[in-house]
């Protein structure tokens, strides 16, 4: 279990939920927190921490003497990604994928300042224009008409999430979309692959003002709180500067955490890392 | 080849590495150049059919990956788009890369409704895109724009050339084009170092690749003295690596040149998994 700050807040927020109250998963109440999570995300600029660039030196350290101590010098490649983190979700179904992918493109519109007119038809344009996915594009193509009004419902609630919590995100935020992280370790033997939906905030300042935030259509669970701590780990390591923080969204629940990256969350990722990674590769 | 490895350095270390000065250095010998563009005629010649590209991929990727023809969208418009906004933000025409990459779309749109841009060109493209898909494009290059001018803050843009053109080499008499990419340029003394912007991690190749684009733009430049260094930066690994580069450097990138140039040229399909082997 990863340390919590107080600093961490969430929201539980029952007006607007697009999931059925008995499908939502229990999220703490960290801290009393606001509605605002724009305003939770990026806080007072005057109050963020100052960078410390040799925190990133510090924790790939204690990552590189963890891996080494659990695993010795060779062996089988271990690979970490977000997934593994977050447990082995079951397999979802077509629509599932469908609705997720489509989703994360009204993520980008959202970023991108786009008046999103109609949410299925403009998501399933920037799909098919995105150059990945083809498969998906090809299972939208061919949508019965039933299918297609009930999934462009789904989405059409989702969008109304996205619409009331990321509102118009300014351009001099430097909202970017899609950022990979892929973090090598133990001469290539360990492998940590992230990936973060959105950030807003631009590097390099003297404080920090790099905020993530993460996207799923799926109810918010605890899990969701590892998956923060090893995102904000992974751009740790990244960029040499820790993130100020880091958020779920849930656009099936209309509910979000914001956890701050704190050194200790950092550590504490680290180690339940390290531990996770013994425990896959040593079982018993 | 060999490089010096740079973990998440800050933009101000890895400025430093760009323009520390390099003992000075003559243009690519006439000699390997000459070599270099008989060998890839040679090649071109006994291929025939349409025009061909080389570049950093060829040689790294072993020409696998490239069965699909190319397709333009909102990922593979980034680069082309987010280096013009980075330049945007570099010269201080604009606040953020956002705003710089929604007006390079625009731009390029423009062209290409007054029939200015190429059949297939990215231009022609984004024109006949909806509004969200080309608001998508600007997104993707302002990331990819954010990940080049994270490298090289305001405060050591001054230094350098940000969101350069690409270096380009016609052999002459052929149907081959050599492509360098450069993503960021500096005086490094009477040389000038390369910076170039890459996905994922840095594998057993990319020693290679970085060579070539060292070598390509010996060949564009044939009067300028050899670059001092490449600097290959992964930004999602944030790894960088620092190749110095010398004639010897340039050599082993012409041998890897030529042999992409059989591969892709001369080799029939079936028999590409035999030479590979």
């Amino acid at each position: 279990m990863l340390p919590r700050p107080a600093a961490a807040v969430t929201t539980a927020g029952p007006s607007g939920a697009v999931t059925a109250a008995a499908h939502t998963a229990r999220v703490t109440l960290l801290a009393p927190g606001t509605d605002d999570l724009l305003a939770a995300l990026r806080g007072t600029p005057a109050l963020r921490p100052a960078v410390d660039r040799g925190q990133a030196g510090g924790l790939r350290a204690l990552l590189e003497d963890g891996l080494f101590e659990r695993l010795g010098g060779a062996g089988s490649p271990v690979r970490i990604t977000t997934a593994t983190i977050a447990g082995a979700a079951p397999v979802a179904s077509s629509t599932a994928l469908i609705r997720g992918a489509l989703v994360a493109q009204l993520v980008r519109l959202r970023l991108a300042g786009v008046a999103v007119a109609d949410a299925f038809d403009d998501a399933s344009c920037a799909l098919a224009a995105s150059g990945r996915d083809e498969h998906l594009v090809a299972l939208i193509c061919d949508l019965d008409a039933d299918e297609h009004a009930r999934l462009g419902a789904e989405v059409m609630a989702h969008d109304a999430v996205l619409r009331r919590r990321l509102g118009a995100i300014p351009a001099r935020w430097t909202p970017r979309c899609g950022l990979r992280q892929v973090i090598s370790l133990a001469g290539g033997r360990v492998e940590l692959r992230g990936f973060v939906d959105a950030a807003l905030g631009a590097p390099g300042s003297p404080r920090a003002s790099v905020c993530l935030l993460e996207v799923t259509t799926s109810s918010l669970e605890p899990r969701h709180d590892d998956v923060l701590s090893y995102l904000a780990l992974l751009e740790t390591l990244r960029t040499g500067e820790a993130p100020l923080r880091a958020a779920a969204l849930s656009t099936g629940d209309d509910r979000f955490v914001v956890r701050d990256a704190t050194p200790e969350l950092l550590f504490g990722a680290a180690m339940s890392l390290l531990d996770l990674i013994e425990r896959r590769e040593r079982p018993s | 080849m060999s490089a010096r490895r740079l973990l998440a350095p800050s933009a101000a270390q890895l400025v430093e590495v760009l323009v520390s000065s390099a003992e000075d250095a003559a243009p690519l010998s006439s000699r390997l150049r000459q070599l270099l563009i008989a060998r890839l005629t040679d090649t071109s010649a006994r291929a025939g059919g349409p025009r061909r590209r080389l570049d950093a991929f060829s040689v790294e990727r072993d020409d696998a990956g490239f069965t699909t023809p190319f397709a333009w969208g909102t990922r593979a418009a980034r680069r082309a788009i987010g280096t013009a906004a980075a330049r945007g933000v570099a010269q201080g025409r604009h606040a953020d890369a956002l705003r710089a990459a929604s007006e390079e779309v625009e731009r390029l749109c423009d062209r290409a409704e007054r029939g200015l841009s190429r059949p297939g060109s990215l231009g022609a493209w984004l024109r006949g895109e909806p509004a969200p898909v080309r608001s998508l494009c600007a997104l993707e290059a302002a990331t990819w724009a954010g990940g080049l001018l994270a490298l090289v803050t305001p405060a050591t843009q001054g230094a350098l050339g940000v969101g350069v053109a690409d270096a380009w080499f016609e052999v002459p008499g052929t149907k081959l084009t050599l492509h360098g990419r450069r993503d960021a340029i500096a005086a490094a003394g009477e040389r000038r170092s390369i910076l170039r912007l890459r996905d994922g991690l840095p594998g057993d190749a990319s020693l290679a690749g970085l060579a070539i684009e060292g070598l390509v733009e010996s060949l564009a430049a044939p009067t300028r003295a050899l670059p001092a260094r490449v600097v290959g930066a992964w930004p999602d690994a944030g790894v960088c690596l620092v190749m110095d580069f010398d004639e010897d450097v340039a050599r082993t990138a012409a041998r890897g040149l030529v042999s992409a140039a059989v591969r892709r040229c001369v080799v029939p399909e079936d028999d590409r998994l035999v030479v590979a082997a």
